[in-house]
């Protein structure tokens, strides 16, 4: 069904807002399952610290709080580059919409590569639990599941990164294409919500694996 | 003219980002000076502001429905009950010495 403003509604909305707020509503359910995944290793992460608080900060200096902080500069700039997108699709201007998304996307790269850097830099001061992992003292146990909890939780977070940068540069094209108008852009709304979430975990993640332990 | 009643002001975007790399600066900075537990206290603070932030100016929640409201927050609400119930557990658990 098409409304007489041109946006194409589906038989069992009566109009494109009540449309819209369905998909919204959809798409926190399944942020929601995200947060509850990220969730459990926040909460295993949690655990371990009570128990073993001395290990996790002597481990947690062991991580690149430079680059760590960097990142962080990186994501939130992304966030707010991605909301610019959706407010420009909604005002019609194309070209600034597709703009913006592909600098997300750039900048969600930068991101996995300076990662990747802090990866190869773990790996070389063997820093990785069950392939290279070879700290003695009284907190290598400590520090071992440290380093376990830290790969899991940006590991994953690094695939959703990837996930939402392939969705930027895709979304990119299909606006420079003209796919999306101020009637529609549910779909860029809804992958900028994702993006925004992954923001959301990173900006948690910061302060447990970078910044315990940094004073004194 | 764009056909939606509400369009957030570039503006409004730039100073919220300017916030949050504020409040990023500020967590960096502060976990510098020792604070014992208020070092974390303070930054698990400043990331809940930070995610606030976002949530209310990027994520649109602001004017969104209630029910989307809800169901966003509730994500975070059951993620506090899954860290603090498995917390009751390690904080309230007294460590006997085994009697052998």
């Amino acid at each position: 069904m098409n409304t007489a403003s041109g946006a194409h509604v589906e038989e069992q909305y009566s109009d494109p807002t009540q449309q819209r707020e369905a998909a919204t509503l959809g798409m926190w359910v399944f942020l929601a399952t995200e947060i509850l995944f990220f969730g459990v290793l926040f909460a295993a992460y949690t655990y371990c610290r009570v128990l073993y608080p001395e290990g996790f900060a002597v481990a947690s200096r062991r991580t690149d709080m430079l680059l760590g902080t960097v990142e962080t500069a990186v994501l939130l700039t992304s966030s707010s580059l991605v909301a610019l997108a959706v407010r420009s699709i909604k005002l019609d201007q194309r070209r600034v919409a597709a703009a913006l998304l592909f600098g997300t996307g750039l900048l969600g790269t930068s991101f996995l590569v300076m990662h990747g850097f802090e990866y190869h830099d773990e790996y070389t001061e063997h820093l990785v639990p069950g392939l290279d992992f070879n700290q003695t003292g009284p907190y290598a146990k400590a520090m071992e599941l440290f380093f376990c909890l830290y790969y899991f939780i940006t590991g994953f977070h690094s695939l959703h990164v990837l996930v939402g940068v392939t969705l930027m540069y895709v979304l990119c094209a299909r606006v420079a294409r003209g796919a999306f108008g101020p009637y529609r852009y549910t779909t860029l709304e809804l992958t900028a919500l994702y993006w925004h979430l992954v923001d959301i975990v990173w900006i948690f993640v910061y302060p447990v694996v970078y910044l315990v332990g940094r004073s004194g | 003219m764009s056909p939606h009643e509400h369009v957030t002001p570039v503006r409004r975007f730039i100073w919220i980002l300017v916030a949050l790399l504020i409040l990023l600066a500020l967590s960096a900075g502060s976990a510098l000076v020792k604070l014992g537990t208020f070092n974390t206290v303070i930054n698990i603070v400043i990331s809940i502001m930070k995610t606030l932030l976002v949530m209310t100016v990027f994520m649109h929640e602001t004017e969104a429905r209630a029910l989307t409201r809800l169901v966003s927050a509730f994500g975070f609400i059951w993620l506090t009950m899954l860290i603090s119930l498995a917390l009751f557990d390690v904080v309230t658990r007294p460590s006997i010495p085994a009697p052998w």
